[in-house]
């Protein structure tokens, strides 16, 4: 008789546990070494700081949970950044500000439909392609915003930084809006798309599913996840820097931050399984960690060290302990042995 | 039989790279000379080395792929620069570890990869950081140390009719790979697990050890494009390696290696390393702002993966 | 479909493919296929491997798209741009390589792509939960009660997935259905089920078009069979008036009917034990004993998954198990395959394509897989190719050259190439998982001579096939598992259909995976 409880499926049925453990030993760390962490100030400011992070890595999940992978992500904030800063300035009116936002949106979907292009209509290999789709919106970002300037509605600035609705933190109610429009999303036909599209594109395709536009669709939604990420993160700084994003393999780069955020969030790398709740929960550990080492007075050294380091072991984890589970499980005789043995 | 006729990527990277050196020679005339040819080669043959390595994790298969290559070649280069201290006769002490280092970051890479389950391309990633930060811990931020003269004798200097060594360099590496690949046991395992791991191991093939061998001689062959790179550069800096990175993922794959595993080759490798100096130098010769020259160099990538990258279609 | 989530009567069908033509590449899959069926009609698609079978049924369901000829549906002229566009018209099929997704409920995989929905976007779960749980009534009593919507396909045994592939194309409510091999990996149970659900829609009005390779089932279920050889449709019996050698003698020309007996030469009683299993548990088998002599055929039967595949590879050293496992008298606790090769054992795995082969890598480098570390370094590679050539030659492996990409073999062929790699090591033990599935008759019988050689060598072999006729007709002993145990020992004269069928079965009447009625017959 098969046991159909097994560990293995429990991550199919509980994405989130994993990540939920990690979020629980980052928070208390972090509470020991920062007493006033969950003040609402220091909290609003600190989830104020991983919003962009967790916009991108929404972006990003959708892309890899339809089995793609957008190492443009970082890119594509760097060039929305740029078109935001360049056309706002301190005192824009409204109307002005809704459609520079609009443009800012715009620009990145035309991004992300690029990339989609590149590997649902061509059927480029994706890693390879957003690579190469991120040199260009790079250098577009540097050819709008050639050095880091240019400036914000200080208004709009001012409230996204005070806001605390009900007295819970900004980042808090926009992290719980994601996980709920994701929750309806992923009962819809179209979420059911896009786990079919990751798990098994051929079945998927096979059963009428259209793999080719879900995947361009996860590819436009990643651009305009990247343009809102890229939004929170200049109304946070006040201006513009075309580099921001940029920079995919260096600690603090956002592409490899997102990657790293969804990984450590449960969802499956290679598509077809995991969520955004995850992710979301995946950015706010990273944060942590990175609050923890400067908390813990870690000589700046080796601060780098420190966090590369956590970050492996943590991604290592889940792996180590199925390694653990498998060689005990090897080492036990089974039930119905050891008991005619017994009786 | 061959399904209708194709011409190899190999063949077709060879083709383009020729092309291109003679549309700089239409652009910038001047362009075109033996000297340029052979700067040229000699540049494309540090990128050569530095992506042997990744080319044998990308055949391996089960979404291989070694970001960790461009610290790792940083390391190597800090670690000889202050271990050789520009002495001749520390140079091959200084070699045998960096090429240490470079296997045993390789070696953490191949454990992550196949014990721990960790998808390749997050552990590498996650090993380019731990690196990244070992070098910071290791040097604090001062440089200490120099070069030895051999070694830029040896490697960056014309050495025979005006040729580099590296370039001879690049040419034994070049056939130790191709026997490596295609004339033994571990080339044929190799390409078994980048095809089916299932089968690989159901006709016994260590599949785990082999993983781990693989990244494990990616860090070395990065390591060693690492001290490499040292005798051209003759400093270094934290960044030496970084630039590397993504080229050497690029070259591979417009030589034709499947980014899906098991079909590829060095020499694909060695003639996308060509065509991605060539379109680099011909950008920097025509003295192109940078935010062009990245958009120039996004759209040819995505041109010549498009030319031969694409993957099969769900409908035939 | 109505309220009640019953399937309305759709409107007759009737449907005709002419002169279809596919190419892929330069290998032609389809020359001229020709078929037509309609409401209330059962067509059997005959033919030996790579005969266009496969190809035919998916040009019809529009995963194909034909080089061609014309698809004519109700009296029009259609052209299915995606298998979509095919559904819109009635016409689905059960594919023979799965069309699930592994990571998604057995609900979901059903009603993927045509969920009920509220409000116009939303899934409505408890809708979709009822009409599974309707749909899997269908097959009660032939599954494990563990089988339920909210059930990952990923946990399912293979004939459970195969029976909610058959059930979501059912909720299509399609008018013409095609059964692709979908009787493959289905227990006997399960299959009478299916062929008692396949005249239930006939008689309401549906077309079937029925694709196998099991003789006996077409005579059972189909009204009429269109035959297919090298791509080409050979003529529409009608099955009440011909004979099984009739059918065969279309599907392979001019070659006589296949004698499925083969002679037994006896077992040497000094033959040495090669293979000796005592009391062996793993995650299925509980507790299974068995010796093998050296130049013996060993028969393993029973329903699908009860513990064969299992056996074999734990014999192999590719899973765990407890307790003992002797290979020429000498103890072994085998942690990876190429342990038990040293050894001299060889395993023939179940799946060709996915376990069996590297698809895109040449014959040459598929035969000498397991056995490169004798060409030394570099490797002699004339030597390889010689040795390949021989054992191709001695297995009569139809190649253009041995650099050939396997991909391109037919499935008589590639099966040759598996079991030819191991023949290149001589072995001692062969372990076989159900190596005729889906293999043409003519290679089968080739295959059994191989079998005959192998013994007459005095290789011992361990033969598992989910084909009761083979084991009857070439093993001197036959095991039969049931639910991880042996539940009959059969030889001499009872070795029998009847005796292995009953086995089959399961000896206890309280078990639960058993209705009394089976134990009865």
């Amino acid at each position: 008789m098969r046991n159909r409880l097994q560990l293995k499926y429990l991550p199919l049925r509980f994405p989130s546990l994993f990540p939920l453990i990690l979020l629980l030993v980052a928070v208390t760390v972090n509470a020991i070494l920062q007493p006033n962490l969950l003040e609402l100030r220091v909290m609003n400011g600190n989830l104020r700081s991983f919003l962009p992070l967790m916009l991108v890595a929404v972006g990003q999940t959708l892309v890899i949970i339809g089995a793609g992978i957008d190492l443009s992500i970082g890119a594509i904030v760097s060039l929305v950044t740029a078109v935001l800063v360049t056309n706002l300035l301190p005192d824009s009116p409204p109307l002005v500000i809704i459609g520079v936002v609009a443009l800012a949106c715009a620009a990145g979907m035309a991004a992300g439909a690029l990339n989609g292009f590149g590997v649902a209509v061509l059927r480029l290999p994706p890693i390879v392609t957003t690579y190469a789709t991120g040199f260009i919106f790079s250098g577009l970002a540097l050819w709008i915003l050639p050095r880091p300037g240019g400036s914000m509605p200080e208004q709009l600035a001012r409230l996204y930084r005070r806001v605390t609705p009900l007295n819970i933190p900004l980042g808090i109610w926009i992290a719980l809006i994601l996980i709920l429009l994701w929750a309806l999303f992923r009962h819809t036909r179209y979420g059911s798309y896009l786990i079919a599209t990751g798990g098994k594109p051929e079945a998927a395709y096979a059963t009428a599913v259209p793999v080719n536009a879900v995947r361009f669709g996860s590819y436009v939604a990643a651009g305009l996840f990247a343009a809102l990420g890229a939004l929170v993160l200049t109304l946070g700084t006040g201006s513009g820097d075309p580099r921001i994003g940029v920079g995919i393999t260096t600690t603090g780069g956002m592409t490899l931050d997102s990657i790293v955020a969804v990984v450590l969030g449960g969802t499956r790398l290679s598509g077809g399984q995991g969520g955004v709740a995850g992710s979301i929960l995946g950015v706010i550990i990273l944060g942590l960690i990175r609050n923890i080492i400067s908390f813990a007075d870690v000589p700046s050294w080796n601060q780098t060290l420190v966090d590369a380091t956590i970050i492996i072991v943590a991604l290592a984890a889940p792996g180590l302990i199925g390694w653990i589970r498998d060689r005990r499980r090897r080492a036990l005789p089974p039930k119905e042995m050891v008991q005619e043995v017994a009786g | 039989m061959r399904d209708g006729f194709r011409l190899s990527p190999t063949l077709l990277a060879v083709l383009l790279a020729a092309g291109l050196f003679f549309l700089g020679g239409i652009i910038r005339p001047g362009f075109v000379n033996p000297s340029q040819a052979i700067n040229i080669v000699r540049l494309a043959a540090f990128l050569g080395i530095i992506a042997a390595g990744q080319t044998l994790v990308i055949i391996s298969g089960g979404e291989g792929i070694d970001l960790s290559i461009g610290a790792v070649v940083t390391l190597a280069a800090i670690l000889t620069y202050r271990i050789n201290a520009g002495q001749n006769e520390m140079v091959l002490p200084a070699l045998a570890a960096a090429l240490a280092a470079g296997a045993a970051v390789g070696f953490v890479n191949g454990i992550g990869v196949a014990a721990l389950r960790v998808p390749p391309l997050v552990m590498t990633l996650g090993m380019a950081g731990v690196v990244q930060g070992l070098i910071l811990s290791y040097t604090q931020g001062n440089m200490v140390g120099s070069t030895a003269p051999i070694m830029s004798q040896y490697i960056s200097r014309p050495l025979v009719l005006g040729i580099p060594g590296v370039v001879f360099i690049w040419l034994i590496l070049a056939l130790l790979m191709w026997l490596l690949l295609e004339r033994s046991r571990y080339g044929k395992h190799l390409f078994a697990i980048g095809v089916n791991r299932t089968t690989a191991r159901l006709s016994g093939v260590h599949v785990p050890l082999m993983v781990i061998l693989t990244y494990t001689l990616s860090g070395l062959l990065a390591a060693f494009g690492g001290f490499i790179l040292l005798g051209f550069t003759g400093v270094v800096f934290l960044n030496l390696g970084g630039p590397y990175l993504f080229p050497s993922v690029a070259a591979v794959v417009v030589g034709g290696t499947a980014i899906s595993g098991g079909k590829g080759s060095y020499s694909g490798t060695m003639a996308g390393a060509l065509v991605l100096t060539l379109i680099t130098s011909l950008l920097t010769a025509m003295q192109m702002e940078d935010a062009f020259r990245q958009i120039i160099l996004g759209v040819t990538l995505l041109v010549l993966i498009s030319l031969y990258g694409r993957q099969r279609g769900l409908r035939q | 479909m109505d309220e009640e989530g019953k399937m309305a009567t759709p409107p007759p069908v009737s449907l005709s493919a002419e002169h279809i033509v596919k190419h892929f590449g330069g290998v032609v899959a389809l020359a001229d296929g020709n078929l037509d069926v309609q409401s209330g009609e059962v067509l059997a698609l005959l033919g030996a491997n790579g005969s266009g079978k496969s190809t035919l049924s998916k040009v019809i369901t529009g995963v194909l798209e034909p080089n061609g000829g014309e698809l004519v549906l109700d009296g029009e002229v259609v052209n299915f741009t995606s298998p979509q566009a095919a559904q819109k018209r009635g016409i689905a099929a059960v594919y023979q390589e799965l069309s699930l997704i592994p990571d998604m409920t057995v609900a979901e995989n059903i009603w993927l792509g045509h969920e009920p929905l509220k409000w116009g976007v939303r899934i409505d779960g408890q809708a979709v939960r009822k009409r599974t749980q309707e749909l899997l009534a269908l097959f009660e009593g032939t599954v494990q009660e563990s089988l339920r919507p909210e059930e990952p396909v990923s946990a399912l045994p293979p004939d459970e997935r195969q029976v909610v592939e058959i059930l979501k194309v059912l909720s299509l409510n399609p008018r013409l259905i095609i059964l692709d091999e979908a009787t493959a990996s289905l227990d006997s149970r399960q299959v009478r089920r299916l062929f008692e659900l396949i005249s239930s829609w006939k008689e309401a009005g549906k077309a079937i078009i029925f694709v196998s390779h099991r003789m006996e089932e077409i005579f059972r279920v189909a009204d009429r069979a269109v035959i297919l050889r090298n791509g080409k449709s050979k003529g529409a019996e009608v099955i009440a008036e011909t004979t099984e050698q009739q059918l065969v003698n279309l599907m392979i020309g001019d070659v006589a009917a296949v004698p499925r007996q083969l002679a037994h030469d006896p077992v040497p009683p000094d033959a040495a034990v090669r293979l000796q299993l005592e009391e062996v548990y793993t995650d299925v088998l509980r507790g299974v004993s068995l010796s093998l002599k050296d130049g013996e055929l060993l028969g393993l039967g029973g329903l699908q998954g009860q513990g064969q595949t299992n056996l074999l590879r734990a014999v192999f050293g590719d899973i765990p198990f407890f307790g003992t496992i002797a290979v020429s008298g000498e103890l072994v606790r085998f942690s990876q395959p190429r342990q038990a090769m040293r050894h001299g054992v060889a395993y023939v795995p179940g799946d060709r394509g996915s376990e069996g082969l590297l698809l895109s890598r040449s014959i040459l480098e598929n035969f000498q897989l397991p056995s490169w570390r004798r060409y030394g370094f570099p490797l002699r590679m004339e030597r390889a190719k010689q040795d390949a050539n021989r054992v191709a030659d001695t297995l009569s492996l139809v190649r253009s050259s041995l650099e050939a990409s396997a991909q391109n073999l037919s499935g008589g062929n590639a099966q040759k190439v598996v079991i030819g790699k191991w023949l290149l090591r001589q072995p001692q033990l062969l372990l076989l998982n159900d190596p005729t599935k889906g293999v043409d008759v003519g290679t089968k019988r080739e295959f059994y001579n191989l079998l005959a050689e192998l013994r007459r060598a005095g290789t011992a072999i361990l033969f598992y096939s989910s084909d009761d006729e083979e084991l009857l007709g070439l093993c001197d002993r036959v095991l039969v598992l049931h639910d991880g145990k042996v539940s009959a020992e059969l030889s001499g004269e009872r070795l029998t259909r009847s005796d292995l069928v009953t086995a089959s079965m399961g000896a206890a009447q309280d078990n639960d995976r058993v209705p009394d009625r089976e134990v009865a017959a």
